[in-house]
C-alpha cells in the first residue's frame, strides 16, 4: 500500500469507531493502574475507609477518564488552532484568581467554578505547552537559532510564571518555567542558551531569595537543616523521613503504617501520600509505584517520537515533562531532597481539580497519538 | 499535485526570511533523507521523485523535526537519570540509612566535658568563675528547653585611655563587621565621657579576638542574654525579659524572683510537641477562615495541668520588645469572651446535680422567649419540645434558658461561684484576668436566663476549660496550673464540685453532641471525643454584631476515661465555600479540634481504641429522646405534657445506667472551698 493510499484511507475513514480503536488502551490501562494505587493509598489514609477520600477520588477519576477520552477524539489540528485561545484564557483566570480568588493556606490559588475549586495554574501549564508547541510548530532549525524568534514565546512563559509567583506558589511557578523550558529545548533551542540561562538564574537566585515570603524562606532554610526547627517547618520533613525509615524493605503492611495512622505524618492524603505508601509497602512497593510512573512518562515520550508532526511532538514532550516534574518534585520533596512545596503526586494524591486537569493533559496526549499521522494545513510530509 | 502551497502566501513571515533562501539551494542534493525517514522503500519513491519538488521550508521543517527527535531522546534520558537518583535516594531513606524516631521522652544526659583549651571550655570557665549566677532555665514537662540564658559580653571603652581612636576603630571593625567605623572613631575621641559602649551582645569568639587585639582602654562587661529556642511557640506563656533580664510578662514575670534565686530549671506543664501541634492547627484554621485571632488550650483533666496554651497572633519571645499589644495579648487567660453554648454544659450539670431536672425532662422550645425588650431564639431551631439530650445536641438556647430558669438565680450563682467562674483563676500567669459578671446583688431574671446559654457573662477560655475538665473528670475541680505536677509522688488536691453520677451523664451527653449533634467534625475514630460547640456573637458598644462571632469547640477525650480537654477558638472567622458560609463553632473550630486530637493522642501515649470500639461506644451511648431509655425506670413523662419543673419539686434522683468503674486517681475529698479558687 502506497503512502498516498494510506493517507486517503485515513482521511476518509477516520471516524469515530476508527479513532476509538486508535486510542492506546494500554496507556489508559496504565493510568487506571495508577489511579488504583491512589485508591489503595487513600483508603489507607482514611484509616481503612472508603470515606471520605477514596470514594470521591474514584468518582473524580471516572469524570477525568471521560474528559480524557472525549479530548482524545478531538482532532489535534482543532486543538492546535485553539492553543493561543487556551493560553489567553489561562492568563485571564490567573489574573482573576489574584484579584478575587479564594485564599487557602496563606495563598490565593483557588477559584470557584462549577462547585469545585480550581487552581488556574494547573490549567495554565497545559495551555502554555499547547501555545508554545503552536509557536514552534513550523520553526526551522535555523530559525530556532534566531534570538528574536525566541523572545515572544519566552515572554509567553514568563507572564504566567510571574502571575503564579505572585499568588504566591513557588513550587508551581518553578514547574511551569521548567516545562516551558523543556518545550523550548525540544523545539531546538541551542544548548549554549540553556547554559547561559542556568548561569543567569544562579546569579539571580540570591536576589530572588531576598524577595521571597517568610514561609518560603523558612522552607528553604529548613530544607538545608530540618532539625533546626523540629516543631515548626521542619516537622513535616522529619516525620516523613521517619516514616520512610519505618517502612524499610518490605513495609509495615497495608493499613499498618504507624507513622501514617497515628497522624505523625502530616497531609498524608495529599502531599505526603507517597511517604505513606512507602511506609506501608516498603522500598519494594514504592519502587513498583515509581516504575509505574516511569512507564507512564516513557509512554508519553514514545507517543511524541512516533508522532509525525512537530506540534504533536512538542505537546507530547511538554505534557510528559509536566507529569514528570509533578512526580519528581513531589517524591523528592517528601524525601527532603528539595524544599517542601505543596505539590501533589498526580492521580494518587487526594484532590479533584488537579486530577481532572492532569487527565485533560493526558487527553491531549492521547489526541496526539490518535492523530499522529495527520497533516497540518500547509504541511507537506510526503509527495 | 502542487507542492508550492507551503511556500505560498499563507506563510508570509517565512518569505521575508533571508536565512531560508540558501537552504533552497542545498535542497536537491539530499532528497532521499526525508523519504527514508517516512519508511517508504526507495524503489517506490523513485518514480514519485519526478513529481515532487521538495521545497526549502519542507526540508527545513524536517531537519527541525529530526533535531526534535534527538532532543526528545535527550529529555527521556534526563528523566531516566533523575528517576534513578530518586530511586537511589529512596533506597537510602528506607533501607540503607533510615531515620529513626527520637525517643518519646527526651532524656537529659549530662553534657560531656569540653576538651581543654576549646572555646566552649573557656566560656564555661568564664561562667563558673567570674560571672554571677545565671537566670534559671525554663523547661517543658519533658525537659525540652524553652528559655535559657547564654553568656554574652558587651564591649565598652574609656575614651580617656584611648590613644588612637581611628586606629582602634579600624581594628575593632576587623572583628565586628557591622560596626560603624566613622561613628565609633568619633565616640572614642569624645573626651567628655568616661564610658562608651562599642557593641553589645557580642559572641564569645568575637570577645576573644577583641581581647587579642590588646587595645588599652577597651574592656568587656559580662552579661547574659535570654534566648527562647522555640521562638513563637508558647511566646505568651513564657512572656519575655527586658534588656536588663527582668521578666516582663508570662512565666518570666510571675516567677521572676524564683528564676533569679534558684538555679534549678523551672519545669512547666507544657509539652512543646502538643503546643506546636495546637499552634499549627490553629494558624491553619485562622488562615482558612480569615479569623483575626485564635486561642487553643489542652489540659490534663486529671491534674489541671495546662499541656498547651496558644494565643494567636503571637510574637517571637526573643524579641518581646517589638511585639504589638495584640500579639502580647494572651487570649487564653486575659481574653474575656461570652462563652456561648459551651456554657450549656454548666447549665445542664447544675440542673442535673441539684436534682432540678431529670435526664428525660423536656422543655418547650417551640417558640421564642420574650422577656423585657429581649427575645431568646434558637439557631436553626426545631420548634418543638426538646429533651435534655436534644437541647445539648441541637444547642437550643430556649431549652437552656428554661433549664436555667428552673435552676434559679441563687443556685446558678452558687454553682458558678464553686466552679470558679466568678473569680480570677489561680494560674501562675500575671495576665490571668477577672471575668465580667453581673453584680451578685443585681442578678436579674434575664441574666439567669441568658447565662443559661452563655451570654451576659464573659469568662476567659481557661475558665471554660477548667470547668469542663471538672464536668468530665468525675466532678473534681482542679486549680489550673502551668507548672508540671509530680502526680505519682503527691496526687493533686482538687475540690469536689459535683456527684460522679452527674459527671457520668454529662460525659455521655458530651459524646452525644459529637456523635449526633453539631460536634460531628471533631470525631476521631478510637478517641471517643466528646464536646460542645459554642458560638457567641461579638458584643460591642452598640449591641451584638450579627456577623462577627467567637466560635469555639470545647472537647475532652477519650470520654470513656477522660484524660485531656481540648479547647479551640477562632475570633471573628469568616465562613467559606467549604463551610457553606457558616462560621459557627461546629463548622470552623470542631474540625480543628478533631485534627489536634488525632495528632496529639499518640504523642501523649494514648493509642486509638479501635479493637473494642463498638463496646465502648455502646457504654457511652445515650439516645436523643427516651424512645427506649437504657436503664431508665419509672414512668416517663410523654412529650408535650412535661411541666416545667418548679424549684419546689424534688424529682427522684436520676437512675443512671451502669457505667464502667473508672479510676479517679486524683479524686479529692468532699471539700467545699470557702472561696472557689485561689
Amino acid at each position: 500500500m502506497s503512502l498516498l493510499e494510506r493517507r486517503l484511507i485515513r482521511e476518509t475513514r477516520f471516524e469515530f469507531a476508527a479513532k476509538l480503536w486508535q486510542i492506546s488502551w494500554i496507556y489508559v490501562l496504565l493510568l487506571c493502574a495508577l489511579a488504583g494505587v491512589g485508591y489503595l493509598a487513600l483508603y489507607s489514609a482514611a484509616g481503612g475507609s472508603v470515606q471520605p477520600y477514596a470514594g470521591r477520588q474514584m468518582m473524580r477519576f471516572a469524570l477525568g477518564l471521560a474528559v480524557m477520552l472525549g479530548i482524545a477524539l478531538i482532532d489535534i489540528r482543532v486543538i492546535a488552532r485553539f492553543s493561543w485561545l487556551a493560553y489567553g484564557a489561562g492568563v485571564v483566570l490567573l489574573a482573576l484568581v489574584l484579584r478575587m480568588g479564594h485564599v487557602g493556606k496563606g495563598a490565593e490559588r483557588w477559584i470557584n467554578i462549577a462547585g469545585m475549586q480550581w487552581q488556574p495554574s494547573e490549567f495554565m501549564k497545559l495551555a502554555l505547552v499547547l501555545a508554545l508547541a503552536a509557536w514552534f510548530h513550523k520553526a526551522s532549525w535555523e530559525r530556532m537559532g534566531n534570538v528574536l524568534f525566541l523572545i515572544p514565546p519566552a515572554l509567553a512563559v514568563l507572564l504566567p510564571v510571574a502571575l503564579i509567583l505572585k499568588e504566591p506558589n513557588l513550587g508551581t511557578a518553578v514547574i511551569t518555567g521548567t516545562v516551558g523550558l523543556a518545550v523550548f529545548l525540544g523545539a531546538g533551542m541551542r544548548w549554549w542558551k540553556l547554559a547561559l540561562l542556568v548561569a543567569l538564574v544562579a546569579l539571580a537566585a540570591p536576589i530572588a531569595y531576598h524577595h521571597l515570603h517568610d514561609y518560603q524562606r523558612a522552607r528553604i532554610t529548613t530544607f538545608f537543616n530540618p532539625e533546626s526547627d523540629p516543631l515548626g517547618a521542619g516537622y513535616n520533613i522529619i516525620q516523613s523521613k521517619i516514616a520512610l525509615g519505618s517502612g524499610g524493605l518490605w513495609g509495615q503492611g497495608y493499613l499498618h503504617g504507624t507513622q501514617g495512622h497515628l497522624n505523625f505524618l502530616p497531609e498524608k492524603q495529599t502531599d505526603f501520600i507517597f511517604t505513606m505508601l512507602a511506609e506501608e509497602f516498603g522500598l519494594v512497593g514504592s519502587l513498583a509505584v515509581l516504575g509505574l510512573l516511569a512507564l507512564i512518562i516513557t509512554g508519553g515520550m514514545l507517543i511524541g517520537l512516533r508522532c509525525r508532526h512537530q506540534y504533536g511532538r512538542l505537546v507530547a514532550l511538554g505534557i510528559s515533562a509536566n507529569f514528570f516534574m509533578y512526580v519528581f518534585v513531589n517524591i523528592a520533596m517528601v524525601m527532603g531532597v528539595i524544599p517542601v512545596g505543596g505539590v501533589p503526586l498526580p492521580l494518587v494524591s487526594y484532590g479533584g481539580s488537579a486530577m481532572v486537569m492532569v487527565m485533560m493533559g493526558f487527553g491531549v496526549l492521547m489526541s496526539v497519538h490518535v492523530h499522529r499521522d495527520v497533516e497540518f494545513a500547509g504541511d507537506r510530509d510526503e509527495g | 499535485m502542487s507542492t508550492r502551497r507551503t511556500g505560498g502566501p499563507d506563510e508570509p513571515p517565512r518569505d521575508g526570511e533571508p536565512a531560508d533562501r540558501p537552504a533552497e539551494d542545498r535542497a536537491p542534493p539530499s532528497p532521499s533523507s526525508p523519504a527514508r525517514r517516512f519508511g517508504a522503500p526507495p524503489s517506490a519513491s523513485i518514480p514519485r521523485m519526478e513529481h515532487v519538488r521538495l521545497t526549502a521550508p519542507d526540508l527545513a521543517r524536517r531537519a527541525a523535526m529530526e533535531k526534535t527527535r534527538g532532543r526528545l531522546v535527550v529529555a527521556a534520558a534526563g528523566f531516566a537519570l533523575l528517576f534513578t537518583a530518586v530511586a537511589l535516594k529512596l533506597a537510602d531513606a528506607t533501607v540503607i540509612d533510615p531515620l529513626r524516631p527520637p525517643p518519646v521522652v527526651a532524656m537529659r544526659r549530662p553534657d560531656p566535658p569540653p576538651p581543654p583549651g576549646s572555646l566552649t571550655s573557656l566560656v564555661a570557665a568564664n561562667v563558673d568563675l567570674g560571672r554571677p549566677a545565671s537566670r534559671a532555665t525554663i523547661e517543658d514537662r519533658n525537659g525540652q528547653i524553652l528559655a535559657i540564658s547564654l553568656p554574652t559580653a558587651s564591649v565598652f571603652a574609656n575614651p580617656h585611655e584611648i590613644f588612637d581612636p581611628a586606629g582602634a576603630a579600624r581594628a575593632l571593625k576587623s572583628v565586628l563587621p557591622d560596626l560603624d567605623e566613622a561613628l565609633t572613631t568619633k565616640r572614642l575621641a569624645d573626651q567628655s565621657h568616661q564610658f562608651v559602649y562599642i557593641a553589645r551582645q557580642i559572641t564569645p569568639r568575637q570577645e576573644l579576638r577583641i581581647n587579642a587585639l590588646g587595645i588599652p582602654g577597651v574592656d568587656f562587661e559580662h552579661t547574659e542574654r535570654r534566648r527562647y529556642p522555640l521562638g513563637r511557640t508558647a511566646a505568651q506563656v513564657l512572656g519575655g525579659v527586658d534588656v536588663d533580664g527582668h521578666g516582663v510578662a508570662g512565666v518570666e514575670r510571675f516567677f521572676d524572683a524564683r528564676l533569679r534565686r534558684d538555679p534549678q530549671p523551672l519545669r512547666l506543664a507544657l509539652d512543646v510537641r502538643v503546643q506546636a501541634v495546637v499552634r499549627d492547627e490553629l494558624s491553619r484554621a485562622m488562615d482558612e477562615f480569615q479569623a483575626i485571632g485564635a486561642c487553643g488550650i489542652v489540659m490534663d483533666v486529671r491534674t489541671g495541668e495546662v499541656i498547651a496554651m496558644v494565643s494567636l497572633p503571637d510574637y517571637d519571645a526573643n524579641d518581646v520588645g517589638h511585639a504589638s499589644p495584640d500579639e502580647r495579648f494572651n487570649r487564653a487567660v486575659t481574653g474575656m469572651y461570652e462563652p456561648g453554648s459551651t456554657f450549656k454544659l454548666q447549665t445542664a450539670s447544675m440542673a442535673l446535680n441539684d436534682n432540678v431536672v431529670h435526664i428525660w425532662n423536656g422543655f418547650d422550645a417551640s417558640s421564642p422567649i420574650h422577656i423585657g425588650r429581649f427575645t431568646i431564639t434558637d439557631f436553626e431551631g426545631k420548634h418543638r419540645w426538646l429533651y435534655l439530650p436534644e437541647i445539648l445536641a441541637y444547642s437550643s438556647n430556649i431549652g437552656a434558658a428554661k433549664m436555667a430558669e428552673a435552676v434559679g438565680a441563687h443556685r446558678q450563682q452558687a454553682w458558678l461561684y464553686r466552679m470558679g467562674m466568678l473569680s480570677r483563676l489561680g494560674i501562675e500567669l500575671p495576665e490571668a484576668g477577672m471575668p465580667l459578671v453581673p453584680p451578685l446583688s443585681n442578678w436579674k431574671e434575664i441574666a439567669t436566663l441568658t447565662i443559661g446559654f452563655g451570654h451576659g457573662i464573659a469568662v476567659s477560655p481557661l475558665h471554660i476549660v477548667t470547668g469542663t475538665a471538672a464536668v468530665a473528670n468525675g466532678g473534681t475541680l482542679f486549680r489550673p496550673t502551668i507548672l508540671a505536677q509530680d502526680s505519682e509522688a503527691a496526687p493533686r488536691q482538687g475540690f469536689r464540685v459535683m456527684r460522679p453520677d452527674t459527671s457520668d451523664i454529662m460525659r455521655k451527653l458530651m459524646r452525644l453532641v459529637v456523635t449526633d449533634g453539631y460536634g460531628k467534625p471533631a470525631d476521631v475514630p478510637g478517641y471517643f471525643v466528646g464536646g460542645k460547640t459554642g458560638t457567641a456573637e461579638k458584643a460591642s458598644k452598640h449591641g451584638y454584631h450579627k456577623h462577627a462571632n467567637v466560635s469555639a469547640f470545647m472537647s475532652a477525650f477519650p470520654m470513656n476515661a477522660p484524660h485531656y480537654a481540648v479547647y479551640m477558638m477562632l475570633d471573628d472567622p469568616k465562613g467559606n465555600a467549604a463551610t457553606h458560609g457558616y462560621s459557627t463553632g461546629g463548622w470552623v473550630s470542631a474540625p480543628a479540634a478533631g485534627r489536634v486530637i488525632a495528632r496529639i493522642g499518640p504523642m501523649l501515649g494514648l493509642l486509638p481504641q479501635l479493637d473494642n470500639a463498638a463496646e465502648i461506644q455502646a457504654s457511652l451511648a445515650i439516645p436523643l429522646e427516651p424512645g427506649v431509655p437504657p436503664g431508665a425506670t419509672g414512668s416517663l413523662p410523654p412529650r408535650g405534657l412535661v411541666p416545667l419543673v418548679t424549684r419546689a419539686a424534688n424529682p427522684p434522683p436520676p437512675v443512671v445506667p451502669a457505667f464502667p468503674p473508672h479510676d479517679y486517681r486524683h479524686q479529692a475529698s468532699l471539700v467545699t472551698p470557702a472561696i472557689a479558687l485561689h
